[in-house]
C-alpha cells in the first residue's frame, strides 16, 4: 500500500554504468579525434599551419573511399544473413585483376587519349562489376544456400575455404608477386592545390566514383520495393517469407549488389594504387571488414564513415608513427572502438544481438 | 623378488637408452669431424635458390653459371663424379624470397643425403638464416652466391644481437660468401650518393634481415662520411601504398633498401611521386628485370631514369680493363652456351660459387669425399685465389676480401652498367 503511494522512480543507476554510458557517448569521440588533434596541435607549434595533416587526411579520405565500397558488401551480407562474407575481399580481388586482364586486352595504356580511356574505363568498370558481382552470386548458391539453417559455424568455414580457393585463382592467374600495372590515370599527378593540401586524380577518382555509387545504394536499399525486400528479410527472415518476400532472391540480390560494390572498388583500387596481388583482397578485407565493425556492422552509413575513419588513421599512422606500426595503430583503435561502444559508431541492433 | 625383477628391466631399458645415444652421438661426431667421408665415388652439390616470382631470373642466371663451371670440369673432380641438385626455396605463396619453412627442408634434405659435399646457397639471407645452422650441424660446406648480410659472418655494425653465434650451433665456421658483405654495399651507396651532390639521404628498409641490415649500414657510412640521416623507416609488404609515408621525406636523396618481392616497385613509385627532386638509390635486391622492366611489372620509365642501383659486379669491359682475364673468358663461354651476350650480374657469381666448391673439391685430392678436409680448404686456404671476379681471399669468417661495386642506371627496362664505385667510409 505505501509504496503505491510513493512516487514511482526507477532504480538509481550504478556509478560504473554512468561512467560506461558516458564513455561510450564521449570517450569515443576523444578516441577518434586523439591523433588529428594531437598532430594538429603539433604542426602548428612546428610549421604554423596544419597543412600537412590536411594532406593526411586528403590521402585518408581518398583510400577510405576504396575501404568504404568493400566495406559495404560485408555490411549488407551480415546485416541479412548474419555471415562474414570472409570471400568478399577475395570478391574484390578478382575484380581488380579483371580490370587490369580486361583493359589490357582492349589496348588501353597510358598514352590512350582522354575519350579512349574514359570510354574503355567505363566498359572495364561494367565488365569488373558483372564478374565479380557473378561470381559473389554463384558462391552464394553453391557454398550457402545450402547451408542456410546449418550451424552458423558451416557457411562460416565454406566462405574462409572461398577465400583460400580464390587466393589460388589469383596466384594462378597473375603470380604471387605484387605486380604493377600501367598508371592509366596518372595517379599521384596534382589535379589542384588548396592551402597546400594537394588532391591528385587518384583522390578525385576515388572519392567521385564512390560518392554516386553509395548514394544509388543507399536510394536502392531505402526506397526501392526490393530494397524494403531486403530490411525486411534483414528484420525477420520468417515473417518476410509469411509476408510472400522471396527470401532466396533477396538474399543473392544482397549477394549481387556486394559483388557490384566490389567490382567497382576493384577497378578504382586498381587505377589508385597501380598495383594488384593475390592477396590484396586478404588485407583490404581485414580492413573493411575493421571499418564495418567499427561503423556498426549491418548499417550502411556505419561501413562508409568506418571506412574513412580507419583510412585517415592509416595515412596519419604511415606519415606520424611509421607504415610498420599502422596495422597495429588500426587494430589498437578497433579495440578501443568496441570497448567503448560494442556496437560500433552508428550501431543496430541485430537479430543476433536482439 | 618383485623389487629385482624391476630392477633387471631397469638396467635393460637404461643399457638400450645408453646405446641409442652412443649411436647417436656418433653420428653426430662423424659429422663434426672424425670420420666424415662420404662412401662411393659420388658426391652431391645442392643449389638452393628462390625460383619462383621476382627473383626468378637472377636465380635462373646463377643456376646458368653454377651449370657452366660444372660442364667445364665435365662433371668429375678427380675419382670423384658430381651430381648437381637444384631446390627451389621459394614457395607459390611466398615467391621472390626464400621461404623459410620451404629453405629448412631444403637443408634438411641435403642433410639427409649421405653424399652431400656442398649446399650452393641460399639466394637471400633471411633463407641462409635458416639453412646455415642446419648444415653447420651437419658439417656441410655451404657457398652462397649473393648473401651480403653482415650477421651471418660477423657481429660489426648492421649485425643484430646474437650474431652470427647463433648460426654456429657447433660453433665450426662452414659457411662462405662470394659477394662482398653490406658493410661495403653500404659504403658503397653512401660514397655514390656523396659523389651526385646529395646532403641528407633518407632511408625506407624492407624490414628483412637483408634489408633492415644494409639499411643500418647505409645510415652508419652516410653519417661517417658527412650526409645527414632524416630518417631510416620500416615498410610493411602488404601495404595498399607508401604515400604518406614517402610524404615525409625531406631528404634530397633516398635509398630503398629492400628486395623487389617486398613490395619495392610501389615503394620507387610512390617515394618518385612524393619527392619528385630526390635522387633514388636501390641495392642489389632490386637488380633484377621484374623491378627495372615496366613490362614484368616493374617501375615505370620516368621513375628508372631517376634511380641507380648498385650490384657487386662490373661490366666485361671493365673486368677487361682490370685484367681479369678469366671474366672475359667467362663471358665469352656463356655466350657459347647459352647465346646470351648480357647476362644478368648474377651469373658470374653463380659460375664463381660453383667455381670455389669444385677448386676446394680438387684441392684436396682423394680427400674430396671428407667433409672435414673440404670445409678446412674452402674456409682456411683460400687464399689469393685467382678467379673470375678478380683475385681475392675468404677471410676466418668467410667472406671474401673483395670490394669493389659497380653502379648500374636503368635505360629500356635493363641494367646499364655505369662505373666502378671505390667505397669510401666502410
Amino acid at each position: 500500500m505505501e509504496a503505491a503511494s510513493l512516487p514511482a522512480e526507477g532504480p538509481k543507476p550504478k556509478t560504473s554504468e554512468v561512467l560506461r554510458e558516458f564513455l561510450s557517448k564521449y570517450g569515443l569521440i576523444a578516441v577518434l579525434l586523439a591523433l588529428p588533434i594531437y598532430y594538429g596541435i603539433q604542426d602548428l607549434s612546428a610549421d604554423g599551419n596544419l597543412t600537412r595533416l590536411g594532406n593526411n587526411l586528403m590521402d585518408g579520405l581518398s583510400n577510405g573511399a576504396i575501404w568504404a565500397l568493400v566495406a559495404l558488401g560485408y555490411t549488407l551480407v551480415y546485416g541479412i544473413i548474419e555471415l562474414i562474407n570472409f570471400a568478399h575481399g577475395e570478391i574484390f580481388m578478382i575484380g581488380a585483376f579483371t580490370s587490369f586482364a580486361f583493359w589490357t586486352e582492349i589496348g588501353l595504356t597510358p598514352s590512350t587519349g582522354t575519350a579512349g580511356l574514359v570510354g574503355g574505363l567505363l566498359l572495364t568498370l561494367v565488365v569488373a562489376m558483372l564478374v565479380s558481382s557473378s561470381l559473389n552470386v554463384m558462391i552464394e548458391k553453391v557454398g550457402y544456400r545450402p547451408l542456410r539453417s546449418a550451424p552458423k559455424l558451416a557457411p562460416l568455414i565454406t566462405a574462409v575455404g572461398f577465400s583460400f580457393i580464390l587466393q589460388n585463382v589469383g596466384v594462378l592467374w597473375l603470380g604471387a608477386s605484387q605486380r604493377a600495372v600501367p598508371d592509366l590515370i596518372g595517379s599521384q599527378t596534382e589535379l589542384f592545390n588548396i592551402l597546400g593540401i594537394s588532391v591528385s586524380r587518384g583522390d578525385l577518382l576515388a572519392i567521385v566514383a564512390t560518392i554516386p555509387l553509395v548514394i544509388m545504394l543507399t536510394a536502392f536499399v531505402t526506397n526501392s520495393r526490393l530494397g524494403k525486400a531486403m530490411r525486411a528479410t534483414a528484420q525477420d527472415p520468417e515473417a518476410a517469407r509469411l509476408m510472400g518476400i522471396n527470401v532466396d532472391t533477396t538474399i543473392s540480390l544482397t549477394f549481387l549488389l556486394g559483388g557490384l560494390l566490389a567490382g567497382a572498388a576493384g577497378l578504382i583500387n586498381t587505377l589508385y594504387q597501380t598495383n594488384v596481388w593475390y592477396l590484396q583482397g586478404f588485407t583490404a578485407g581485414l580492413i573493411a571488414f575493421t571499418a564495418a565493425v567499427m561503423g556498426g556492422i549491418g548499417n550502411l552509413r556505419g561501413a562508409v564513415l568506418g571506412g574513412l575513419i580507419i583510412g585517415c588513421i592509416q595515412q596519419i599512422s604511415d606519415n606520424r608513427i611509421g607504415n610498420e606500426w599502422t596495422p597495429a595503430v588500426i587494430f589498437a583503435y578497433l579495440v578501443l572502438i568496441m570497448v567503448f561502444r560494442p556496437q560500433g559508431l552508428i550501431g543496430e541492433e541485430t537479430r543476433e544481438a536482439g | 623378488m618383485r623389487v629385482r625383477w624391476l630392477a633387471a628391466l631397469g638396467c635393460l631399458f637404461g643399457a638400450f637408452a645408453v646405446g641409442v645415444t652412443a649411436c647417436g652421438s656418433s653420428d653426430s661426431g662423424g659429422d663434426s669431424g672424425g670420420s666424415s667421408a662420404i662412401s662411393g665415388d659420388t658426391l652431391t652439390i645442392y643449389s638452393s635458390l628462390p625460383l619462383q616470382g621476382t627473383s626468378k631470373g637472377q636465380s635462373e642466371a646463377v643456376i646458368s653459371g653454377e651449370r657452366l663451371a660444372l660442364d667445364q670440369v665435365g662433371g668429375k673432380v678427380g675419382k670423384f663424379k658430381i651430381n648437381y641438385v637444384s631446390l627451389d626455396d621459394s614457395t607459390a605463396q611466398n615467391p621472390g624470397t626464400a621461404d623459410e619453412a620451404q629453405t629448412g627442408q631444403n637443408a634438411r634434405k641435403a642433410v639427409q643425403n649421405k653424399n652431400t659435399i656442398f649446399y650452393l646457397g641460399e639466394f637471400n639471407s633471411g633463407g641462409t638464416k635458416v639453412s646455415l645452422p642446419i648444415l653447420e650441424t651437419a658439417n656441410i660446406p655451404q657457398i652462397s652466391p649473393s648473401n651480403t648480410a653482415v650477421g651471418l659472418t660477423t657481429d660489426e655494425p648492421g649485425a643484430d644481437p646474437g650474431e652470427p653465434t647463433k648460426y654456429y650451433p657447433k660453433t665450426k665456421r662452414t659457411y662462405a660468401r662470394v659477394v662482398p658483405k653490406d658493410t661495403i654495399q653500404g659504403a658503397a651507396l653512401a660514397t655514390t650518393m656523396k659523389e651526385d651532390g646529395c646532403k641528407s639521404v633518407h632511408i625506407f628498409n624492407d624490414k628483412t634481415t637483408y634489408g633492415a641490415g644494409l639499411g643500418r649500414n647505409v645510415e652508419l657510412a652516410a653519417k661517417k662520411i658527412g650526409l645527414a640521416v632524416e630518417g631510416n623507416d620500416g615498410t610493411d609488404k602488404t601495404s595498399a601504398n607508401y604515400r604518406s609515408l614517402a610524404a615525409g621525406i625531406k631528404a634530397d636523396c633516398f635509398v630503398g633498401s629492400g628486395v623487389t618481392g617486398e613490395n619495392y616497385v610501389q615503394v620507387f613509385k610512390d617515394v618518385a611521386a612524393a619527392c619528385p627532386n630526390c635522387k633514388l638509390y636501390g641495392p642489389d635486391g632490386v637488380a633484377e628485370a621484374a623491378f627495372t622492366d615496366p613490362k614484368e611489372g616493374g617501375i615505370p620509365a620516368d621513375v628508372a631514369a631517376r634511380t641507380q642501383v648498385t650490384v657487386a659486379t662490373l661490366s666485361p669491359e671493365e673486368f677487361k680493363k682490370q685484367g681479369i682475364n678469366k671474366a672475359e673468358k667467362f663471358f665469352a663461354d656463356y655466350k657459347a652456351k647459352y647465346g646470351v651476350d648480357q647476362p644478368d650480374p648474377y651469373a658470374i657469381y653463380g659460375y664463381e660459387t660453383m667455381s670455389l666448391a669444385l677448386d676446394s673439391l680438387k684441392a684436396v685430392g682423394d680427400k674430396a669425399n671428407d667433409k672435414e678436409a673440404v670445409r678446412k680448404q674452402l674456409l682456411e686456404n683460400t687464399k689469393g685465389r685467382d678467379s673470375v671476379l678478380g683475385k681475392y681471399d675468404i677471410d676466418e669468417n668467410g667472406d671474401t676480401t673483395l670490394t669493389d661495386y659497380g653502379l648500374y642506371t636503368i635505360k629500356n627496362g635493363k641494367l646499364t652498367f655505369s662505373k666502378v664505385i671505390k667505397v669510401q667510409g666502410a
